[in-house]
């Protein structure tokens, strides 16, 4: 929306204040930011990076998002299509509940996920079928899953909220099938919001901490991703490494939102 | 049994309700759904075409219940207002696109893309995106896919409103001449009468939801049910014959009077003159003025429709309807057997087929 400019606006009192609080806290931010950047020194930051421990760790957070934010994609645009499209008996529900993990805190949802995969519920049946979730690999997967999940279904069901369902009517109308229009039309129309649901669920899963800590273990070369290893680090007193794992997932999440803001406009 | 029979269309969706729609058409029909907006006429087509399932009645398409069918299973076309052409696709391929459900053949979705493009004379833009189109063009390219798919029933929902009155036109020429190629029964909902006039055989007019009349289009005009008045103010229809051409003019000799209009027309057709009542000026004496109709008639009926009066003019054995505000009303004198002139343009006297 464009205001107009009256002259008396430009000096307002009102502006200045919301203006300046603007400047000072993104000042703030952006200067904290740079304290990050240079506080070690690049011979620091590059032996940093060469180092066994957060090679590893790099390695491991790159697969485990990726297969997180593959699966994450796989449930979410069936999910979020089903509540953009269809009204369906729970549909309330499923929308309250799928709202709430934006609310509460990862550490209670790495809690709970750790309840539901532990020796109480699902646990001995998984284990039966071979799959150990608790303090392993798959561990991680499963918290970044449920973290980023339902910020992906958010992005993807408004992508589809933009899309008119005249589209698919017109579609429909000659000859093809429910799924077949949602492959032609609806998918590739979506095209733009789903790249950038999935760079955003990218940066989540890269990002989990709390979830991934207390279901996958956090231990030292085994379940260690990139947050980890910040924490780690940080309590054993080794600020270098702690410092370069914080830039690394800074970089990653600036280019996240770089591409997100870029392409969640529509234009691909 | 007709072609398209809809019985007892009942739906309630959020606030709106139809109640009881019926319609029937012929193959071959071209059928107006003429109301003022929020009438529930785009409803009825999204009905037809199976977006939303029925409360209530049947939709029969030649001899076969439609009503449970999905959409796909149709095949009917529908055109929006706002085209609805995929827009990660170019206008050849959104043409081809609803061909291929029922033509595997590359080469023949080809030529019948081409054949449709030169119909409504698309053929230089099939290359391009939709986005970089006109609203004439886009709505041309809509029209195109719409009818190359031949679909049994094709349904328009305000195809030309958001174009200029040039491009209209246009395409309404272009339109009539695709569907006689492909002998498509139309649906065409509208709250433009020049778009009836124009195209359609038939007219059924929608008010909140239900039917208020049905007939052909001169019936429905001429003589308007008193609800359907209150929307809309009708309009003169005369019947005649056009007698010479003066200049550009034509002159037409209908039920006794004189009608010159700027239509184009051949000496010796059969021609209906239509013109507007809000478009006729009423005047004590003959005036010098631009207008070329200055017809001499009397008074023959006053009533109040709304704020505004319509005065009926009796002229020989034709009556000519004109609305007027109450001030101009009272200003004139206006009453029963009174002598009055009625004027309009010559560009007002509009010559349909």
């Amino acid at each position: 929306m464009q205001f107009l400019r009256s002259p008396g606006m430009n000096n307002s009192w009102f502006r200045n204040l919301t203006v300046g609080i603007a400047f000072f806290f993104t000042f703030l931010l952006f200067s904290s930011i740079g304290v990050l950047l240079f506080v070690l020194k690049p011979s620091e930051i590059i032996s940093s990076l060469l180092s066994e421990e957060m090679f590893y760790s790099m390695k491991l957070s790159m697969l485990t998002s990726s297969a997180s934010t593959f699966s994450v994609m796989c449930c979410s645009i069936p999910t979020a299509y089903a509540l953009s499209r269809y009204s369906f008996p729970g549909k309330r529900m499923v929308k309250a509940v799928l709202g709430l993990p934006m609310a509460f805190p990862e550490l209670v949802m790495g809690l709970a996920l750790l309840l539901l995969f532990g020796h109480g519920f699902l646990g001995p049946y998984l284990e039966m079928a071979g799959i150990k979730v608790i303090f392993s690999k798959l561990g991680i997967v499963v918290a970044q899953f449920f973290v980023a999940f339902p910020y992906a279904v958010r992005v993807i069901y408004s992508t589809f909220e933009d899309i008119n369902p005249r589209y698919e009517q017109v579609s429909r109308s000659f000859g093809y099938g429910e799924f077949e229009t949602f492959r032609h039309v609806t998918l590739p129309m979506a095209r733009s919001g789903l790249f950038a649901s999935s760079v955003i669920t990218f940066a989540r899963c890269i990002g989990a901490f709390g979830a991934v800590l207390v279901l996958a273990g956090g231990s030292y070369m085994h379940t260690e991703v990139l947050p980890v290893t910040l924490y780690l680090n940080i309590s054993y007193g080794n600020l270098e490494m702690a410092i370069t794992s914080g830039i690394l997932l800074m970089g990653i999440a600036f280019l996240a939102i770089l591409s997100f803001e870029r392409f969640e406009g529509g234009k691909l | 049994m007709s072609f398209l029979e809809i019985r007892d269309l009942c739906l309630d969706v959020g606030g709106f309700e139809l109640s009881g729609i019926g319609l029937k058409a012929e193959k071959g029909d071209y059928l107006a759904l003429i109301g003022p907006s929020g009438s529930g006429k785009s409803l009825i087509l999204e009905t037809i075409i199976g977006f939303y399932g029925l409360e209530k009645g049947r939709i029969i398409l030649e001899g076969k219940d439609i009503t449970d069918l999905p959409p796909d299973m149709r095949h009917i076309s529908i055109v929006y207002q706002d085209h609805m052409l995929f827009p990660h696709m170019n206008v050849f391929e959104n043409i081809a696109y609803a061909l291929r459900k029922k033509v595997k053949d590359k080469k023949q979705i080809e030529t019948e893309v081409k054949q449709v493009a030169e119909v409504l004379g698309i053929s230089e833009l099939l290359h391009r995106k939709p986005t970089t189109l006109s609203g004439g063009e886009k709505q041309r390219a809509a029209l195109a896919r719409s009818l190359v798919a031949r679909p049994k029933l094709l349904l328009l929902d305000e195809p030309f409103s958001a174009l200029d009155t040039r491009t209209r036109e246009k395409l309404r020429e272009m339109l009539k001449k695709a569907i006689a190629d492909y002998s498509t029964t139309v649906l065409h909902v509208t709250h433009d009468f020049e778009d009836v006039w124009a195209l359609a055989n038939r007219v059924v007019v929608i008010r909140k939801g239900e039917v208020m009349q049905a007939g052909d289009p001169e019936s429905v005009f001429k003589r308007p049910s008193p609800d359907f008045v209150a929307e809309f103010l009708g309009t003169n229809v005369l019947k005649g014959k056009v007698k010479a051409l003066e200049g550009k003019l034509a002159v037409v000799e209908a039920e006794g009077l004189e009608i010159y209009s700027t239509d184009p027309a051949e000496p010796g057709e059969e021609v209906t003159v239509s013109i507007r009542p809000e478009e006729v000026i009423l005047a004590r004496e003959t005036v010098e003025s631009s207008a070329r109709n200055i017809l001499k008639g009397k008074v023959s009926g006053i009533f109040k429709k709304e704020h505004l009066v319509v005065v009926e003019v009796k002229m020989g054995s034709a009556e000519i309807k004109a609305v007027i505000t109450p001030t101009s009303c009272e200003m004139l004198g206006l009453e029963p057997g009174r002598e009055i002139y009625a004027v309009f343009k010559a560009s007002n006297a509009r010559i349909i087929r």
